[in-house]
């Protein structure tokens, strides 16, 4: 069985609109990434936030590392699914500096643990001397990067990316493309990621899935 | 949906945020609720009494009250909010933010300030005097029909007045200059354009103006006009048949429900909404000569009135009269007053960040419902709360009594309903919208993709709440605090009717002043209660600024 099973998964905003998403069905291995192609308005962010936990599917079943999170009669709560997430415009938390937003899912580490884990994670994305800067006074490469690292410090069993290009410089995107690439297969993450645009999938994926 | 699907579904909503906001709901509810079961009980016959000789009367003067006070409230308001947000002259700056502040004079203390002024002994008629001219002294007469209308009216215009202009200076720009590239004139462009336009604005600014009127008590009672919130008063203390006074408000709940569902109506039949989403800013034109004299001068007349001849007038009473009434007994109840608020205040900024969060989080029929509900104090009168508050509390303390008896113990009757507890509840049930409304506004600038973020790091909707929603609506949460702290400090006729005995707040020992004859001493706790509602008023002013931004 693959790392991480959607099957038939169904989700609709409004009784009176037809379903965004109808029975979507695919897996993805174990260290594998895959990216989501589709036009805006096809449902790709609704899917990730399903996997997540931010949302309830109408119908259908989702595992991850062999866990069923939800099917019709469990629910397992974002906090407790080991999933990390990149939103599409990064969601750092404003009132904290980039050092504690990396930082903020490390609470159930000692302190020891979570130094070694936020130096590890920094050196990661390479942020060394941006540490006590606060969101609004990174540019959006940097943000990007803080959010990546914020997410894979907790060493989520899955990463998904939403739109993880779009806010940025289209001269920044083919650097920053190989960059994502390199620091992924560095940490062995497992990796979902959702875009319109079929050059970040050719660049970063292993694989292909369109909506 | 099968049934374990459903079981899954209300675990899944179900946590201590949710339960705590079903006790805020019930808090607020319960109170209204136990007016509305006395609809169906059988009347006593001082209620027969009632209906034949007073009702009429009692329906007839509120509702007058409401039409001229609303009619002169729109008036002056649209007016002040065109000049102010179409035109340029000078002071226009000044006028902008100031025509604001006689929100922050409670209509009562103007209604005594205005009666002692104009009174034989008062300023008006002993300076008349001092140059021979002794007149009539009926012209003066403040305290009747006409002069209610007009101590409504100018302390309760800004509620127009803002609204109508910050409406007007972000969505009529476009609309004005096509009017003024068509050729048409200011006159016509007012009566044409910008009435139609602000409609909305006006309407919900109105209905503000209504429901403190018929709130009223402080006004309407010393100048002796014969209101359903005076009647409702008068039947519990001077008749003691809280029975009647009970019917009076369920009656009238009836009416303000019935008002609610017609501005309903009305905003949604509006025909015109924009048919453009950019809305330009409206150029002021300036004023020049005559014209710009005549507008600092309507503008610096309302403003006198409805302000600085007031606040002066008390400035001067207060310097007499500090000695006298500046003494512990002063101090304690401005204290009693500031802790029956902040603990009213703490209890109703819990509830509604613990309510707008479950609605953000679970946005579904049932939360939003909730959120409706817990909202439903706001629009009725203090005296109805106030009978509902005692009903629910009567007979929670019967309940009470008959417990102890079954358990042998020694009745304690009256244990609740004699308590500071139940003038707490009151307050809550009508000003939770004040929090409410704070709270939710910032939770929406906010938005949810922190929350959800902070979720897939590991953190259960608690902890995120204190980790960041916390951190992120701080300023909201301090306007709402403020606001709603000042509107209780200012609340008279619940204060009055649910205070435990020998228990004064700065608004009842102005009433009390005031009755007794003493309005000059009424000055000191009115100037106080008026200091706080500046800071908030114009907090509150800068606060709608940014958000405008």
């Amino acid at each position: 069985m693959s790392y991480v099973n959607i099957s038939e998964v169904t989700y609709t905003y409004t009784s009176k609109q037809p379903p965004i998403l109808s029975k979507v069905t695919f897996s993805i291995d174990r260290g594998e990434i895959v990216g989501i192609l589709g036009p805006s308005g096809s449902g790709k962010s609704t899917l990730l936030r399903l996997i997540a936990g931010l949302g309830t599917p109408d119908q259908g079943i989702i595992s991850i590392a062999d866990q069923v999170v939800v099917n019709a009669n469990t629910f397992v709560p974002p906090e407790e699914r080991g999933v990390g997430m990149v939103f599409q415009d990064y969601a750092l938390f404003p009132h904290l500096n980039v050092e504690k937003n990396i930082e903020f899912g490390l609470h159930r580490m000692s302190r020891a643990e979570r130094k070694a884990r936020l130096d590890e994670m920094i050196e990661l994305v390479q942020l060394k001397g941006f540490m006590k800067r606060y969101p609004h006074e990174l540019s959006g490469g940097q943000q990007q990067r803080v959010a990546l690292a914020r997410a894979l410090a907790p060493k989520p069993s899955l990463l998904l990316m939403d739109e993880p290009f779009s806010n940025l410089d289209t001269e920044l995107r083919s650097s920053i493309r190989s960059e994502l690439r390199d620091i992924l297969k560095r940490a062995k993450m497992t990796c979902l990621l959702v875009t319109h645009d079929y050059q970040d999938v050719k660049a970063i994926c292993n694989r292909e899935i369109t909506l | 949906m099968g049934f374990k699907t459903l079981l899954r579904n209300i675990k899944l909503n179900t946590n201590g945020w949710l339960l705590i906001s079903l006790i805020g709901v019930a808090v607020i509810l319960l109170p209204i609720f136990s007016i509305f079961v006395s609809l169906f009980e059988t009347p006593n016959e001082n209620w027969e009494h009632i209906k034949q000789y007073l009702l009429a009367n009692y329906v007839l003067y509120t509702i007058g009250l409401v039409l001229f006070t609303g009619l002169f409230t729109v008036i002056i308001g649209v007016t002040l909010a065109w000049l102010v947000a179409a035109y340029d002259f000078p002071l226009k700056r000044f006028f902008h933010w100031a025509l604001v502040l006689p929100l922050s004079i409670p209509p009562y203390i103007a209604a005594y300030t205005y009666s002692a002024m104009l009174s034989y002994t008062g300023i008006v008629q002993t300076t008349l005097r001092s140059f021979g001219i002794t007149p009539n002294h009926k012209w003066f007469d403040i305290m009747s029909f006409p002069g209610a209308v007009f101590i409504f009216t100018f302390f309760l215009y800004p509620y127009v007045y803002i609204l109508t202009r910050s409406y007007l200076e972000r969505q009529s720009g476009s609309y004005v200059e096509n009017a003024v590239l068509l050729g048409r004139t200011s006159f016509a462009i007012f009566f044409r354009i910008v009435l139609p336009i602000s409609q909305p604005a006006i309407i919900g600014s109105l209905m503000l103006v209504i429901f403190e009127v018929i709130s009223d008590y402080g006004v309407t009672s010393y100048f002796g006009i014969q209101t359903i919130s005076t009647a409702i008063f008068q039947t519990w203390f001077g008749m003691y048949d809280v029975d009647s006074a009970l019917r009076l408000s369920a009656w009238m709940m009836v009416g303000v429900v019935g008002l609610f569902l017609i501005e309903r109506m009305l905003r949604f039949n509006r025909k015109y909404s924009a048919s453009t989403s950019k809305s330009s800013q409206l150029v002021a034109k300036k004023l020049k000569g005559f014209s710009a004299c005549a507008a600092v001068f309507f503008c610096g007349g309302v403003l006198a009135v409805s302000f600085l001849i007031p606040v002066i007038q008390l400035m001067v009473w207060a310097s007499w009269t500090y000695g006298d009434v500046v003494t512990s007994a002063f101090f304690h109840l401005t204290l009693n007053t500031l802790m029956v608020a902040a603990i009213a205040t703490a209890i109703i900024m819990f509830f509604a960040v613990v309510v707008a969060n479950v609605v953000r989080l679970q946005p579904n029929r049932f939360s939003i419902t909730l959120s409706k509900l817990i909202l439903s104090g706001y629009s009725l009168p203090g005296a109805i709360i106030a009978v509902g508050v005692l009903t629910f509390f009567i007979a929670l303390d019967e309940g009470i009594e008959s417990m102890l008896l079954l358990l042998g113990r020694e009745s304690v009757p009256l244990l609740l309903s004699m308590s500071l507890v139940m003038l707490i509840v009151a307050y809550v049930v009508r000003f939770m919208a004040t929090g409410y409304n704070a709270v939710e506004a910032g939770f929406e600038k906010v938005g949810t993709v922190y929350t959800e973020a902070s979720r897939t790091l590991g953190y259960g909707i608690t902890r995120t709440f204190f980790k960041v929603d916390l951190a992120l609506i701080k300023g909201a949460l301090l306007g709402g605090t403020i606001l709603t702290f000042v509107e209780i400090i200012k609340e008279l006729p619940m204060a009055l009717l649910l205070r435990p005995f020998n228990f004064e707040t700065l608004a009842t020992k102005t009433y009390q002043y005031a009755s007794d004859e003493r309005v000059i001493e009424a000055a000191i706790p009115s100037l106080f209660i008026i200091t706080v509602s500046v800071i908030s008023v114009l907090l509150f002013h800068n606060i709608g600024k940014k958000l405008e931004r």
